[in-house]
């Protein structure tokens, strides 16, 4: 097989000739409107493993006038519309199903405004997470949610999915730091939801949105809510002899009354893969890392780290605290990269999301790695102790056969005892594809019912994101908007 | 929904591009490269993202795809900075297997411009390229040349003081276009090595082009002629330094771009000229800078990291070390080695794109609110003073402390 030239102009797959698309570049502009088949490719899957059909047309507006533009032309053509931010999502809530319309935010990345005595920011969606922080930050504050992707994912998608971070722990998740946003409907309509009063009346539509998947609306603009940095940060890394130790260190510390800000845990397998990457000194023969942060005023921080220190050496940990803010920051990047380190262990991997009780963390890590073995996975554990969850990472090889059957299987029952033991089936990654089939474990038929109501509600012809979140039973209007899907991506 | 990526008989061997299997497929696709990537910056689309060209590849690599305009747009549009490399946890070989690709491409379409082409020929004859040159600073004093024009310079020498060499101790590469344009660079870089006591000797013109500018258009059959052409024509066993962190970077990796035990010694002797001077900046001091005294350079200078010394040769920290004692306030810029959209030929190739990048690195150049900028690159200087930014190699600047001292 020899690579086939290109002669002139091979527009291979495009979908240049769609009338839908003619459209678009009449109201856009050509640089707005991509129909190739490398962007439609490209935007065809998120940093999952899942797929299903393919970007049909790619759109990379800037304003909230260009959202509404593309809206009407996707009702003009009975199309399907899919908001996409970095494509750094874990549940396939990027992937489209279907080939719909996707409007990627990468372009409205302006940060508005910035209300220091306010306390608030206005930016546009693709505003990349990190980016915010590091614009407040000489000025004292930050946005508090932090993804371990948050050099990468934008504040639009942590709106759609409702993210968490190492750091929710003590300030809550993104919910809790949204306070108004400006949505174009799926009729074309632009609304603004919540406010910047601390008590806006009326129903709660803002925290209704906020975890909505790309379902209800696209988010234009956001308030959001900018935390002041703490005074004083002490960072722990304690290492253990074993995983129940850490689990158990992590129940004394929050049942001895302290709320750090954030509580981590890595176990040996993810340590030496973290390690390898950013060479900070984890102890690489400990079974199991725990990295707790605490920080406020800097009398109670000391005061804080010390108890933390003590319970933890009841437990059997070796204690080290973070010398300055360099080796703090190194230690940070080692444990939110631990996801895209795993390329060093296989070349596929499969990052779990689910939560347990904290009490039950121990039975539950055990029981994990149990199923890890059965299916012959290679089991990297690196998660949000703090709050139970957890982020079972199986490391594979999709090459190998039988391997995404052994997953997808492991996966399962990984659900499934998280639920058996008063779980829920996501901490933070969304329900998107992956977790959609599994809604009927966690709800009633009439539960799912009435999420099915809410969403009609906001989007009655199920034109945004179709086919998530909500299993088939309870998604009638998506089918027909699938049906002419695409079975097999741009290229199969 | 199924989960993606099931090829149970995908081959072992290379496919179309005959890319390293276990390196293409390294990528988990997890995104954290994007916000390093140059121009996913600035354009935001995914082809113009380090992850999506290694999706591209490997859909070509695989057969499913033949070439069309916009792969071959997503390559052409990649800067080969690297600095994806750096931000990547996975550390997947992204530039091995974007040279590759575009080696692979090259052959099967000729892509790279008749004008490159011919300037890339003509840098290797180092005569023709000072003669070309001189005419082209004639034409631009005439006004024949319209002022920005590919890439180069304006107010280019129309004449060079000669360079003399003043022992055999170390190996000064002079490189193509730097000792066309820039040879008070290399002035400089030979006045503060004999302030260590050291003697220099200089490549020449027996070596006259590393090659880097060949791979990144991937012309590798040139590249790895040139990159043999230097080997043999700097044999010995002294250090080879280099004050072109593009040069250098492309001779520590003849090892691997020749694969012969003769490179790979080569490539051990090559040394950016910061780093080796970090070692030695004692015989500088004691004679030429009393500890007590201020730095003499009494500037606010910003240190532009230039890829490939940054992302590629990991040696940027010596630039501040070296630099240090003879600057009153160094500072960083702030964008995480962020690459300013010169690399080698692109600025001249994607001028549009080049200067949407550039725009970036001047707008973290205001932030940092420097008097004057240092690049250790000759690439990164020239199109950032195109940019209007003060700015001069570190060589340079110690150069003149040495002298004002």
């Amino acid at each position: 097989m020899k690579l086939r030239r290109l002669t002139k102009r091979n527009h291979q797959n495009s979908t240049n000739n769609d009338p839908c698309a003619a459209d678009l570049q009449a109201t856009l502009g050509d640089q707005r409107v991509h129909t190739d088949s490398a962007a439609r490719h490209l935007a065809s899957t998120d940093a999952s493993i899942f797929t299903g059909g393919a970007a049909g047309i790619v759109c990379y507006p800037s304003t909230t006038e260009q959202v509404q533009a593309i809206m009407a032309v996707a009702i003009k053509h009975d199309r399907a519309v899919l908001p996409r931010g970095a494509g750094s999502g874990l549940s396939g809530g990027a992937a489209p199903l279907g080939n719909p319309i996707v409007v990627s935010t990468t372009r409205m990345n302006r940060v508005l405004e910035v209300d220091l005595e306010d306390r608030l920011a206005w930016v546009q969606p693709g505003v990349i997470n990190l980016d915010l922080s590091k614009q407040t930050s000489p000025f004292g504050f930050h946005f508090a949610p932090d993804p371990s992707s948050q050099q990468v994912c934008t504040i639009g998608g942590n709106v759609a999915n409702n993210s968490g971070g190492p750091h929710c722990l003590a300030y809550g998740v993104t919910s809790s730091h949204i306070l108004a946003l400006e949505v174009v409907l799926s009729s074309g309509e632009i609304v603004e939801l919540g406010g910047l009063d601390s008590e806006p009346t009326g129903y709660d539509l803002r925290g209704a949105f906020v975890g909505s998947e790309g379902m209800f609306g696209i988010t234009t603009k956001i308030a959001v809510r900018l935390t002041p940095n703490p005074e004083s940060v002490k960072t722990l890394m304690l290492s253990f002899d074993t995983v129940t130790d850490a689990a158990a260190t992590v129940s004394a510390v929050i049942a001895s009354g302290l709320v750090p800000a954030a509580i981590e845990m890595l176990d040996r397998n993810c340590v030496a893969a973290v390690e390898s990457f950013v060479h900070a000194g984890f102890p690489t023969d400990a079974a199991a890392v725990l990295i707790i942060e605490v920080d406020g005023l800097s009398a109670g921080v000391s005061a804080d780290a010390t108890k933390v220190a003590e319970v933890a050496q009841t437990h059997g940990a070796t204690v080290r605290v973070a010398a300055n803010e360099d080796e703090r920051a190194l230690w940070w990047k080692g444990r939110k990269s631990a996801f895209g380190a795993i390329a060093r262990v296989a070349p596929d991997y499969y990052l779990h999301d689910t939560v347990v009780p904290r009490s039950k963390l121990v039975e539950v890590l055990e029981a994990v790695y149990e199923i890890a073995q059965r299916y012959d996975l290679t089991m990297l554990n690196v998660f949000h102790a703090g709050d139970g969850n957890l982020h079972p990472l199986m490391a594979y090889n999709s090459r190998q056969a039988g391997a995404n059957e052994r997953v997808a299987a492991a996966s399962r029952e990984i659900l499934e005892l998280s639920l058996a033991v008063g779980g829920v089936l996501s901490g933070e990654h969304g329900i998107g594809v992956e977790k959609r089939d599994f809604m009927t474990d966690q709800f009633t038929s009439a539960d799912l019912a009435q999420q099915a109501l809410l969403r009609t509600a906001f989007d009655p012809f199920c034109r945004l994101n179709p086919g998530k979140v909500l299993p088939a039973a309870h998604s009638c209007a998506d089918i027909a908007t699938l049906s002419a899907a695409h079975a097999d991506g741009v290229w199969g | 929904m199924k989960i993606s990526g099931s090829k149970p008989d995908a081959p072992a061997v290379a496919g179309v591009l005959g890319l390293d299997q276990t390196d293409l497929y390294s990528c988990v696709a997890c995104g954290l490269c994007l916000p390093h990537c140059p121009t996913y910056r600035v354009t935001g689309a995914d082809t113009h993202s380090p992850r999506g060209r290694i999706a591209l590849m490997q859909v070509l690599d695989e057969g499913k795809t033949s070439l069309t305009t916009e792969i071959v747009e997503a390559f052409d549009t990649c800067i080969q900075c690297r600095g994806c490399e750096t931000a990547c946890p996975g550390d997947v070989p992204f530039g091995a297997l974007m040279e590759a690709s575009k080696e692979v491409i090259e052959t099967t379409d000729r892509q790279t411009p008749w004008w490159l082409k011919t300037a890339l020929r003509t840098i290797t004859y180092p005569r023709l390229l000072r003669f070309g040159s001189s005419a082209v600073a004639l034409a631009q004093r005439l006004r024949l040349l319209p002022p920005a024009f590919r890439g180069i310079p304006q107010r280019m020498p129309i004449n060079r003081q000669q360079l003399q060499s003043s022992g055999d101790d170390v190996w000064l590469f002079t490189g193509c276009v730097m000792d066309a344009w820039q040879r008070n660079t290399h002035f400089a870089t030979q006045q503060v090595i004999e302030a260590t006591g050291i003697s220099v000797r200089l490549s020449g013109d027996g070596a006259p082009c590393c090659g880097a500018l060949h791979t990144h258009a991937g012309l590798g059959r040139q590249a790895r002629k040139l990159a043999n052409r230097v080997v043999s024509a700097l044999p010995g066993d002294n250090p080879v330094l280099v004050n072109s962190a593009g040069c250098g970077a492309a001779m520590k990796s003849y090892g691997t771009l020749l694969n012969t035990a003769e490179a790979r010694a080569f490539s051990a002797r090559v040394l950016d000229i910061h780093e080796w001077l970090a070692e030695r900046l004692n015989s500088l001091k004691p004679s030429n800078i009393a500890e007590h005294r201020q730095p003499p350079i009494k500037k606010r200078v910003a240190v532009q990291d230039p890829c490939h010394l940054r992302h590629v040769q990991g040696t940027h920290g010596a630039v501040r070390e070296v630099l240090q004692p003879f600057v009153s306030e160094l500072v960083d810029l702030d964008d995480d080695g962020m690459c300013c959209g010169a690399g080698g030929a692109f600025s001249a190739l994607q001028p549009q794109l080049a200067a949407e990048v550039r725009n970036l690195k001047i707008a973290a150049i205001n932030r940092a609110n420097a008097d004057l900028v240092v690049s250790a690159n000759p690439g990164c200087a020239m199109y950032l003073a195109a940019g209007g930014v003060d700015v001069c190699h570190p060589m340079e600047l110690i150069a003149q402390a040495l002298n004002d001292g």
